[in-house]
């Protein structure tokens, strides 16, 4: 892509977002929303920005960020590893299929205050609900990848010498690569979700916390610096997961 | 019956020969039945036996849904026959195995490695060390004519490049026997001449036994020793043809040669006789 | 005669069901403490909350505002969608700024939407709306964009206006992509809602919930985490037999699986 093509782009991605900062901005100007509960852009921009360099914000995004991981981290081992057994054997299959069709449907948030009484109000019953909400996608995704391999490279790998033991490690799991990616970025994005709320419906610290104490001081712009930081973090994650997936699947040819 | 062409002694360069004994395949009486969705029986394969010797470059010819890629995975041991057996050197065939390597249309390449990893990937299941195993692949990557092309990944080559490397990647692990399913099916005619001429070359080195499928008379003719007929499904044998041709084949002679334009006429007149049987009442 | 095996495999939902609260029964002895009652006891306790009036009126209405933020989503989002996926310049304007939105979860909006228009319905029918929004204008964008080209020169051919090639060539070919949408949407829209009411706590079944938690009623807060999982269990089994009945004519796609079909 030439360099005008690409500014051009990038420009027109810019524009709607230059454009809501300025709506924004208009709204609080031009007085129809009043600046305790609508405080201006700038406003906010610069706590933020006073935000992260303050110790103990970064803490706070630490503890987020550490649950988010936990949590993300298990949900793909345990996604991974199950939808791949159940994708190699019928028999584990066809306990699981049940087992999931009752159990994805039903919102986990749900299971929270069950964790909480389970797990404590700390970090386990936090790290448990995110894992639990990121599993699924996951699951599913590395199973229908898996599933859907082409029989001919089963069969190339197979003649090759690989026993059928192996196949499923060095040909039907790499080939599943892509979904299983696919998978981990809609997990990625849900587990940056729940963590959030997870944390602001109960918790001592985290960005979901502080966004809840501010609210009951009215503090609104201090509500919206954590809900901008998450939102940062989301991004970022996400632009790293598309690097990672970049570079794996470097042989695939586009989907 | 005609006779098989001698074959000449030709040395063996990097491909080592795995014993002397013949590499047979005999396909005894071998149907296939498959269930289709909806509880019906689809009758692919009825009593095919075929022998095919050593060293003999036999194609398989048919017009489409005749079973003959069937036959071909029965021999590959990826698919097992509903009635009848299939065995090679006398021994049963009951998988897949590194002495029938398998080359498909499709390619089947493993995206997910370079060029030199598919062709590694064979010998380094044999067990045979990174280094050699590099060494023996980037020698049957420039047999191939894909010198310099080693660390490029599958989806930036062409197909005829891809089915080059597909070929590569199943001689590393020499296989006595080369089981091919329509492998120009899916190119332009162009690319397609070029790589029968350079399949034939290559299997000048070393004679191996190989099972090529194709639904083209004139590749048939042209390429093979024995050209087995087939007719539409329920696949039978209708006819073998020996095909007596002098080896090395050069296209631009073999074109004009009317012995080859007979056989090619007289083939195609079996396989129109086959769908005529279909359309008569 | 039915098979064994036939009977299993139609069952298996009602048999991880029951094999789940079996789980849970016996995980519930073993660790005999009084914050988590075994299944029968949660399960117990479930008629009682179902009778009790008010109960029953918060949760029926937390399903009212599902339903109408649903709804209004839907009506926004679908069109929404269709356009951007026929019109790049439309496609171009709300990509970037959908793509800021999503990660935002939808719920963590209920304090400062609070702020603004105060406790009542119409802040939590905001959230549910915004929540759906986003997979449904997402999945309608990606089915408008798949429609082929083809299609629609032969509905010029025949005469047919933009609106009308729109309606009706347009939106049935993206049908199946679009209530793919819907069931996340679905989906979210009873997290969010749950959630929303965790959150702000006035009324609703997530409100139930937390109330039970803090007040020590155990059996409640479990019997209340089954009657939700029920809605969401029944819900989805539910528009999955719509879906079924409005687009047989399509073949399953498995982009983002969601369940097993």
């Amino acid at each position: 892509m030439n360099a005008r093509a690409l500014t051009s782009q990038v420009l027109l991605g810019i524009a709607p977002i230059a454009l809501l900062i300025g709506l924004w901005q208009a709204i609080d100007s031009l007085g129809y929303a009043p600046l305790s509960l609508l405080p201006p852009p700038g406003l906010v921009f610069a706590r933020l920005v006073q935000q992260l360099f303050t110790g103990a914000f970064q803490q706070e995004i630490g503890v987020t960020l550490l649950r988010l991981f936990a949590g993300f981290s298990i949900a793909v081992i345990l996604g991974v590893g199950i939808g791949l057994a159940a994708a190699a054997s019928p028999s584990v299959n066809a306990l699981v299929r049940p087992i999931v069709r009752v159990l994805a449907p039903l919102p986990k948030v749900a299971l929270y205050p069950a964790l909480l009484l389970l797990l404590g109000f700390g970090h386990a019953s936090k790290v448990t609900l995110v894992a639990a909400d990121a599993l699924f996608p996951i699951l599913l995704s590395t199973y229908y990848g898996a599933s859907m391999v082409e029989q001919k490279l089963v069969w190339s790998a197979m003649a090759a010498g690989t026993p059928p033991r192996q196949v499923l490690f060095k040909v039907v799991l790499p080939a599943a690569v892509p979904s299983i990616l696919t998978g981990c970025r809609i997990g990625l994005v849900i587990s940056c979700i729940v963590v959030f709320l997870a944390e602001m419906i109960t918790s001592s610290d985290g960005l979901g916390h502080l966004l809840v104490t501010a609210a009951r001081t009215f503090q609104a712009v201090d509500m919206f610096v954590p809900l901008i930081t998450i939102s940062l973090l989301g991004l970022i994650l996400n632009a790293l997961l598309q690097a990672v997936r970049s570079y794996l699947l470097r042989g695939f040819p586009e989907v | 019956m005609k006779l098989l062409p001698l074959r000449s002694d030709i040395p063996a360069e990097s491909t080592p020969r795995r014993g002397l004994a013949p590499a047979m395949i005999e396909i005894d009486r071998v149907s296939q039945i498959f269930q289709t969705s909806g509880r019906q029986k689809h009758l692919a394969l009825s009593e095919i036996s075929l022998t095919i010797e050593d060293g003999a470059f036999v194609s398989i010819l048919g017009p489409s849904g005749c079973g003959k890629s069937t036959l071909l995975y029965i021999v590959g041991g990826f698919v097992s026959p509903t009635g009848g057996v299939a065995t090679m050197k006398g021994k049963p065939i009951t998988g897949p195995g590194p002495d029938r390597g398998p080359v498909f249309q499709e390619f089947a390449l493993f995206p997910w490695k370079s060029v030199l990893g598919n062709v590694m990937y064979g010998p380094r299941q044999q067990g045979v060390k990174p280094a050699q195993a590099e060494a023996q692949s980037r020698a049957l990557i420039e047999m191939v004519g894909l010198k310099g092309f080693e660390d490029f990944y599958p989806k930036e080559l062409s197909g005829g490049m891809k089915q080059r490397v597909a070929l590569a990647r199943t001689l590393a692990y020499h296989p006595a026997v080369l089981l091919m399913d329509e492998p120009f099916g899916a190119l332009d005619a162009h690319t397609r001449t070029r790589l029968q001429n350079d399949l034939l070359n290559i299997w000048e080195r070393d004679r191996k036994t190989v099972l090529f499928v194709t639904h083209s008379v004139e590749e048939a003719v042209f390429l093979s020793d024995k050209v087995v007929v087939m007719t539409r499904s329920p696949g039978r044998i209708k006819e073998i043809v020996d095909i007596d041709l002098p080896r090395p084949r050069r296209r631009a002679e073999l074109l004009l040669d009317p012995h080859y334009q007979k056989y090619v006429v007289d083939i195609e007149h079996m396989i129109d006789d086959t769908s005529e049987d279909e359309l008569r009442p | 005669m039915i098979s064994a095996r036939a009977i299993l495999s139609r069952s298996a939902s009602l048999l991880a069901c029951l094999g789940l609260l079996g789980i849970w029964q016996i995980g519930a002895l073993i660790l005999n403490t009084e914050s988590f009652p075994t299944a029968l006891e949660a399960l117990r306790a479930i008629p009682s909350i179902l009778g009790d009036k008010e109960a029953l009126i918060n949760i029926l209405a937390s399903l009212r505002r599902m339903a109408v933020g649903f709804a209004l989503a839907l009506v926004v989002s679908i069109p929404l969608g269709l356009m951007m996926g026929r019109s790049r310049a439309i496609a171009s304007f709300f990509n970037p700024l959908l793509m800021i939105i999503y990660p935002v979860p939808k719920a963590a909006l209920m304090p400062i939407i609070m702020l603004w228009l105060g406790v009542g319905d119409i802040a939590k029918t905001l959230v549910i709306f915004l929540g759906v929004s986003l997979p449904v204008i997402y999945h309608s964008f990606q089915g408008a964009r798949a429609v082929e080209e083809k299609m629609l020169w032969s509905g010029a051919a025949m005469g047919l206006s933009a609106l009308q090639r729109m309606i009706r060539i347009v939106l049935p070919a993206a049908l199946p992509e679009i209530l793919t949408g819907c069931r996340t949407g679905l989906v979210l829209a009873l997290i969010t809602m749950i959630t929303s009411e965790m959150i702000a706590r006035q009324s609703g079944a997530g409100n139930i919930l937390f109330n039970a938690l803090d007040m020590g009623q155990y059996d409640t807060v479990f019997a209340m985490i089954i009657i939700v999982g029920a809605m969401g269990i029944g819900l989805d089994a539910a528009f999955e037999n719509l879906r079924g009945r409005l687009v047989r004519w399509s073949e399953p796609r498995f982009d983002i699986p969601l369940s097993f079909s």
